[in-house]
């Protein structure tokens, strides 16, 4: 069974790469390292010292997951990307709003604003408006190959509900172009052609990197003789096949807030909770419902491009434990700006010269690391006065999260956690799990399988109880082709949206089920 | 006449949009990017003043019709509304001099401005109600005399539709009837009126508005003020007879959304954190028509009411309501010629099964300070 197996969670952040060993609910070992800038070798570090502390061989593994944010990153910064095309399938309709428009000029520098209009597409109901334009995606194709742009995004109109003129595009175009990496929308995205466009747009300039991040991580784990497959965590906290991830790295570009809530839900057993990740730099706050993070709701941007991807609610306050501390006169200054990962160099109690929170927290006496001799000095007034300041901002922001005035559960994870000591206002209880520190690797390695609906269907013709079986069977069906051992598989979550202007019944159904991986042969 | 000139204006008025939108109109998202690129090609919309246009100019109301859904599928083509204008000059007999919003509130804010852009048409500031509502005949031109008919309608694909109705409460029915027949998005030509009826019809400025009003909020962002007293300052405007107020500062606590007959239902419920009794509550039936304070009457249509979120103070459609977000809701008196008994016919309260007259929001929360709470 999927439980008994000897799982690898891995989360591979921006500064540390931490790792568990876990089987079943147990939790056998951890580590954290630096992350390198290869990732290999610090995946290469971590599973060793995790794999010696749990006293087994790496072949003995059964199943490896891993959390990054190297996608993400990536794009953000515009490094690593590759040019990209859109093939739109629209036409007569959407010339109005060629692809790219919207998008920050920085990013248009990198990865160019190529595109084609084609014509095709279907109405809402799945009926095609006009036929597929074969001739025109065939001269696309030839410029694309003039222009040596390899990496493709296809987009049709309402291709949630015709996924195959997508298909049939994508036949053509590798007819003529056959190494291109193409990326179709229906496979990234839901309904609103814009949203889903831009996401198709952002896969593609990541195929590239995507292809050697995943080829350095299996090779890492060929080196350390890992037999076990290795999965990616996505942003729902549900995994995918590295080949999967390769192809679709955009799914899995926030994991890593994902897996730290889900990981403080496993650790404290809790369901409904504010999490808090608190790091070098930032604090993450998530909130954690029945079980999952809360998604968002609004349309928001990765990287300045506004897409409908349903990822974490988070909201970060600058404040960590490398948060610089600053007196104006009188008046406290706390960060924005962090020494970040050299804290172990810049902090007072590592002999560095910098007063930060972690400094602070040492003189308080709450936390106990470093050389506490070295800050001494600071007066009991400053700690009440920095500390007052910690405790506020926190309290702010659950305050802003919280969904009624009830007392919420907090849970206190990632290194940083040392700096809150106090009560919180509005708080019932605060949890500082075992673990708390690599929550996220531990999140990683209870990572489920999911299968996703997103489509309108007509209530009218087939009844709401067929429409909605229908929609669920589908999303199953989906969990199981992803890796779900299929007599663990449940719906989760069920959004009906009525249509207006539309002929009465058609409902737009999003629907989500997930399931544990199924053990595999390597077990 | 003024020219909208920089992309940063456009976001301002496709936020403002939503604001007078009172939750309706849809998300202009679709209509902001078709303007913004019209200026990346080097197209401006220019605004007149309905006063700048002779008497005997031909206007006419540009507008999509449809589910939002479908248009943030479908987008816009440039191909289908320079015809429907061409289609409409040979039906109408006579060239447009200017085009003219029917509803400012949300994407039909926009559409108007983007083929103006396109065209080098004049598009008049103002339009047919200064917020959003769901049907033809709910607007100032329709109430004092334009009809929205003669209308032409237009699909992507070179379907032509010509209406004409004896009511514009037929016409309504009607067009709903071709829209869901040609895949539930057209494009269409609207309220055709000479230079005067503009003048004497439409609720004026209303662009003006969404510029200032979406403006003031970023500012307001950005200098880290508070964007809803600026906003309550220029909202404010008695000598106009127009008043604003702060209704409630709240968290939802409960959205419920349903559709029956093409519309959208909904309430929304919002506590102050004080308990978990609700305190106040948005009624929903495609825009926010009635907000009540403990079950009294604190703004009721055609007054408008905009819900903002409470962190960045943009405003907020019905749809994007979800539980747990923190909010601030506004009460917005809508144009005097909006209020009048003939237009309170029309749209007044009773019209949307809300069983109680009209009261202006200046007399519901007379005090000009805000604060309910």
């Amino acid at each position: 069974m999927a439980n008994r197996v000897a799982r690898l969670g891995i989360d591979v952040g921006g500064t540390n790469t931490d790792a568990v060993v876990m089987v079943g609910d147990v939790v056998l070992a951890s580590a954290k390292r630096l992350t390198t800038p290869d990732v290999s070798q610090g995946v290469i570090n971590v599973v060793g010292a995790v794999l010696s502390q749990a006293g087994l061989d790496a072949a003995e593994l059964g199943q490896v997951m891993i959390g990054t944010t190297q996608f993400i990153n990536a794009f953000v910064q515009r490094k690593h990307l590759e040019p990209v095309a859109a093939v739109r399938i629209t036409l007569p309709k959407a010339d109005g709003i060629p692809p790219f428009v919207g998008w920050p000029s920085d990013l248009v520098d990198v990865v160019g604003e190529q595109s084609y209009l084609v014509g095709g597409g279907s109405f809402y109901d799945g009926r095609e408006y006009a036929p597929l334009d074969v001739a025109g995606l065939e001269a696309a194709a030839r410029d694309l190959r003039a222009r040596k742009i390899r990496s493709v995004a296809v987009i049709a109109n309402f291709a949630p509900v015709r996924p195959d003129i997508e298909r049939r595009a994508a036949e053509v175009l590798l007819k003529h172009l056959p190494d291109a990496d193409i990326t179709l929308s229906s496979e990234v995205g839901g309904l609103g052609l814009i949203d889903r466009e831009n996401a198709a747009l952002i896969n593609a300039s990541l195929r590239q990197l995507s292809r050697t991040v995943v080829s350095s991580l299996t090779e890492a784990f060929q080196t350390l003789g890992v037999k076990a497959p290795i999965y990616l965590s996505q942003n729902d906290g549900t995994l995918i096949s590295t080949d999967y991830a390769t192809r679709f790295p955009i799914l899995t570009c926030s994991a890593g807030p994902t897996n730290s809530i889900r990981g403080a839900a496993f650790l404290t057993g809790l369901q409904d909770a504010i999490v808090i990740d608190v790091g070098g730099t930032t604090s993450d706050f998530g909130f954690l419902v029945r079980g999952f993070p809360r998604e968002t709701v609004t349309a928001h941007l990765i990287g300045g491009v506004r897409t409908n991807f349903r990822m974490p609610d988070v909201l970060s306050i600058a404040l960590g434990g490398g948060t610089l501390v600053r007196f104006d006169g009188d008046t406290l200054r706390l960060g924005p700006e962090s020494v970040g990962y050299q804290l172990g160099e810049r902090a007072l109690i590592f002999g560095g010269r910098e007063l930060t929170t972690t400094d602070i927290a040492v003189r308080a006496g709450t936390a106990n690391i470093g050389e506490p001799k070295l800050v001494r000095s600071i007066e009991e007034r400053t700690v009440a006065t920095v500390l007052d300041a910690i405790h506020r901002g926190i309290e702010d922001t659950i305050d802003r999260l919280k969904t009624n005035s009830k007392p919420v559960p907090v849970i206190l994870v990632g290194g940083g956690h040392i700096l809150i000591s106090r009560p919180l206002r509005g708080v019932s209880t605060v949890h500082r799990p075992q673990h708390a520190e690599v929550a996220n690797a531990v999140g990683a390695a209870i990572s489920l399988v999911s299968g996703r609906v997103d489509k309108i269907f007509d209530f009218t013709a087939l009844g709401r109880d067929a429409a909605l079986a229908g929609a669920k069977q589908e999303a199953r069906e989906a969990a199981v082709a992803a890796g779900a051992a299929a007599d663990t598989v449940e719906i989760v979550d069920i959004v009906e949206l009525p249509l207006t202007h539309m002929r009465t019944g058609a409902v737009h159904l999003k629907v989500r089920a997930v399931g544990q991986l199924a053990a595999t042969k390597a077990a | 006449m003024y020219t909208v000139g920089t992309e940063e204006d456009i976001k301002d008025m496709a936020r403002g949009a939503v604001f007078l939108g009172s939750g309706g109109g849809g998300d202009p998202y679709v209509g902001e990017l078709y303007l913004r690129r019209q200026l990346i090609e080097g197209r401006a919309a220019r605004i007149a003043k309905a006063s700048e246009l002779p008497d005997d100019a031909f206007v006419v109301s540009i507008a999509g019709v449809g589910a939002p859904t479908v248009l943030v599928e479908h987008l816009v083509s440039t191909n289908t509304l320079l015809r429907l204008l061409e289609l409409s000059e040979k039906h109408y007999g006579r060239k447009v001099d200017a085009l003219i919003s029917a509803e400012i509130g949300g994407a039909n804010s926009m559409f108007p401005l983007a083929l103006g852009a396109r065209t080098g048409l004049p598009v008049i500031d103002g339009d047919g109600m200064g917020r959003a509502f769901p049907h033809l005949e709910m607007t100032t031109f329709s109430v004092y005399g334009c009809p929205s008919t003669p209308c032409v309608l237009v699909d992507d694909s070179g379907n032509v539709a010509y209406v004409q109705s004896t009511t514009d409460r037929i016409a309504e029915d009607v067009v709903r009837a071709i829209c869901a027949s040609l895949g539930s998005m057209v494009y269409g030509c609207f309220y055709p009126m000479s230079g005067r009826q503009a003048k004497d019809l439409a609720v004026h400025d209303t662009i003006s508005h969404t510029l200032e009003i979406g403006r003031r909020i970023r500012r307001a962002r950005e200098s880290q003020a508070d964007p809803v007293a600026d906003l309550l300052a220029f909202l404010n405007d008695e000598p106009n007879g127009r008043h604003a107020r702060e209704l409630f500062v709240g968290r939802i606590v409960d959205v419920r959304h349903e559709t029956r007959d093409g519309w959208h239902w909904g309430e929304a419920l919002i506590n102050s954190g004080r308990g978990d009794e609700p305190e106040f509550s948005i009624e929903i039936q495609n825009e926010y028509l009635v907000a009540r304070h403990r079950g009294r009457t604190v703004t009721v249509v055609p007054d408008l009411i905009a819900v903002l979120d409470a962190e960045s103070a943009e405003p907020l459609t019905a749809e994007m309501l979800s539980y747990g977000q923190r909010v601030r809701v506004l009460g917005y008196s809508a144009a005097p010629i909006m209020r009048r008994p003939e237009a309170l016919q029309v749209f007044g309260p009773r019209m949307f099964g809300i069983n109680e007259d009209f009261r202006g929001v200046e007399h519901l929360v007379p005090r000009a300070s805000s604060g309910l709470t």
